[in-house]
């Protein structure tokens, strides 16, 4: 149990709860205020983190052109997912959203000359004879604020303490930036659609065009929380991108109770627990499987909180529940 | 030419199995209104469950998949009382139908790969014997799942039109309040339609076993996406619109990899085409095929 008592578990579980709080707030916008139900978020987090991997690794393009183009394409593929399916009845877009995750994957998977395939992005051809690295330019930023915040703090500054600065940085400016938005005539015409299409078309509101930008926000949104994945992990693999990340955030929104954003760090650090915390679950009955298997214990018991969470609390820990019980 | 009856034979092949699963989805949201995200991993259950049987206890294979199938009904109607009976009672909207879903799957998928490990299976079978048939190959193990699907394909059809339950099915589905007020019970209703999809489920998972050759514990997973794209496209809800949804995917995931089209698409990227198939057809016709037209936003 000694592990628990390193600051470094606690920095790797802020990280992780930061970035997947950003996830989050992305499905916030799409389903808090606009009642979108979008399964494929995580294409939108594969989208960005590869673009950016492969223009800086195969075109040698500065790292923050490559980050914004990264997030620009993730907003494309967001409104690309909206403008073919948007229209349909809402089952039909969770179900085509899902499988617009799945198949960005998938592409990722099988496109092996250009995002390394199934090797990940260490198999990126570089230009030249480079290291195929897209995290240099990021790295010495992050080396620079370690430099200045050593003396101040000690040696607990390390390159993930600085991550976790940045990360929760972003996480904050944005919740302020969302919170902002959620007080806007927009977000009362797209929470107006959330409960009935039809009072504000007849007031003469384009629906459809205020769901294709709640969805286009949540996708740069979550765009962005793949840029920090790809820096975090420095190298990526199709796997970080099954189906399952998409639930993750579905489950720190849910917590939070969705139509809130005030809750969404305090759900997000929740989440982070269970994420990391899985890796100490050497205790009967866990101690039965090995720790290679322990990584299904993990995905089983986001599955059970799951259940039980729409089962006993829909509307999470801070959460109107007429808010969320919608038929 | 040997080559387009070869993909034609194994697009049949496939798309009865994509039909057989849909129609157990498709059910199941007409009656319930849920998406059963779990579908998949109940393919993958009961392919495993057969082989325990057939492989590792040696009983005949055929009783297998029979027991297989009373797993399946066993389980769905477990989940029944445990969740969604519950579920309905509180209200629970379309997001919570969709998340419970996701949590059973997650559980169910973990619980089969902790308990069978990420080692591939192979039924007992003869998968070498091959008929030739106007130049292609044509496997055993394939023909017998043809067979046996379309008889399964014919017995329910002929269920759901004709059976005093399989109307009232349809009765319900049509509208819930007003079949509950003439007299329909609706409990039975339901129970009748997770022992379809329970059933069915779990022969689609033998078929697509038997056709493989190799399973492992993804098997269910990997085919939910199509089998999704065959509900959606013959309209979600609407049973014999899945079965013609499941061979319309079925065929076009294999004859696209017919040279003739543009060289043919590389067989990694089935799904791919499933899943553009299905776009394009919304794109026009946003019900489904079988879909009636309702009013756009």
């Amino acid at each position: 149990m000694s592990a628990i008592m390193q600051p470094g578990f606690w920095i790797f579980i802020l990280t992780m709860s930061g970035i997947y709080g950003i996830f989050g707030l992305g499905l916030q916008v799409q389903y808090g205020v606009g009642g979108i139900l979008n399964f494929g978020h995580v294409g939108m987090m594969a989208l960005s983190s590869y673009t950016m991997a492969i223009l800086v690794i195969s075109h040698g393009i500065n790292f923050w052109i490559a980050a914004a183009a990264g997030v620009a394409v993730a907003a494309l593929g967001g409104a690309f997912l909206g403008l073919t399916t948007l229209r349909l009845r809402g089952d039909y877009f969770s179900i085509v959203s899902i499988a617009f995750s799945e198949i960005v994957r998938y592409v990722i998977f099988n496109s092996d000359n250009i995002t390394g395939g199934t090797q990940g992005s260490l198999a990126i051809p570089p230009i030249g004879d480079n290291y195929p690295s897209y995290t240099d330019a990021w790295d010495s930023i992050l080396r620079h604020v370690q430099d200045f915040l050593q003396p101040i703090f000690g040696d607990i500054v390390d390159r993930e303490f600085v991550m976790a600065i940045f990360i929760w940085a972003t996480l904050g400016i944005l919740l302020l930036i969302i919170s902002r938005v959620e007080r806007t005539s927009w977000a009362r015409v797209l929470r107006a659609t959330r409960e009935d299409d039809e009072v504000p078309a007849a007031l003469g509101k384009n629906v459809f065009r205020f769901r294709l930008q709640a969805v286009v926000i949540g996708s740069i949104i979550g765009g962005i929380a793949g840029i920090y994945w790809a820096l975090e992990s420095s190298l990526l693999s199709p796997e970080d991108f099954l189906t399952v990340v998409t639930f993750y955030g579905w489950m720190i929104l849910i917590l939070s109770g969705a139509t809130k954003v005030k809750g969404l760090p305090l759900a997000a650090i929740f989440f982070g627990f269970l994420y990391g915390g899985t890796r100490f679950f050497t205790f009967f009955p866990f101690s039965l499987v090995d720790s290679a298997q322990r990584a299904y214990i993990r995905i089983m018991i986001i599955g059970v909180v799951l259940i039980i969470l729409m089962m006993k609390r829909p509307q999470g820990i801070f959460g109107k529940r007429q808010e969320m019980v919608l038929e | 030419m040997a080559d387009f009856v070869q993909l034609l034979f194994n697009g049949l092949v496939e798309g009865s199995i994509f039909g057989i699963a849909a129609l157990g989805i498709s059910l199941v949201y007409s009656v319930l209104r849920l998406v059963n995200f779990a579908a998949g991993d109940f393919l993958t259950l009961s392919a495993f469950t057969t082989y325990f049987f057939s492989v590792d206890l040696h009983v005949p294979l055929v009783l297998a998949v029979l027991i297989s199938m009373v797993i399946g009904i066993a389980l769905s109607l477990f989940l029944e009382l445990l969740i969604w009976r519950r579920l309905r009672k509180t209200g629970a909207g379309m997001l919570a139908l969709f998340l419970v879903a996701t949590g059973v799957a997650f559980v169910l998928r973990q619980s089969i790969a902790l308990t069978f490990g990420s080692n591939s299976r192979k039924f007992d079978i003869d998968q070498i014997k091959t008929f030739e048939f106007l130049g292609a190959q044509i496997a055993q193990a394939q023909l017998v799942v043809l067979c046996c699907a379309s008889i399964a394909i014919t017995a329910i059809a002929v269920f759901i039109k004709k059976s005093a339950i399989g109307k009232n099915m349809r009765a319900y589905s049509d509208n819930p309040s007003l079949a509950a007020v003439s007299g329909i019970n609706v409990q039975r209703v339901i129970i009748a339609t997770w022992c379809i999809s329970g059933a069915f489920g779990a022969l689609a998972g033998v078929f697509q076993g038997t056709v493989q050759g190799q399973f492992t514990s993804g098997m269910g997973l990997d085919l939910l996406l199509s089998i999704l794209a065959a509900v959606v496209l013959g309209t979600i809800g609407d049973a014999y619109g899945a079965l013609v949804g499941g061979f319309v995917l079925g065929l076009v995931m294999e004859l696209s990899t017919w040279h003739v089209f543009f060289g043919g698409i590389p067989s990694a990227y089935k799904p791919v085409v499933a899943f553009s198939v299905l776009v394009i057809v919304l794109l026009f016709k946003p019900e489904g095929i079988f879909g009636v037209k309702a009013r756009r936003i």
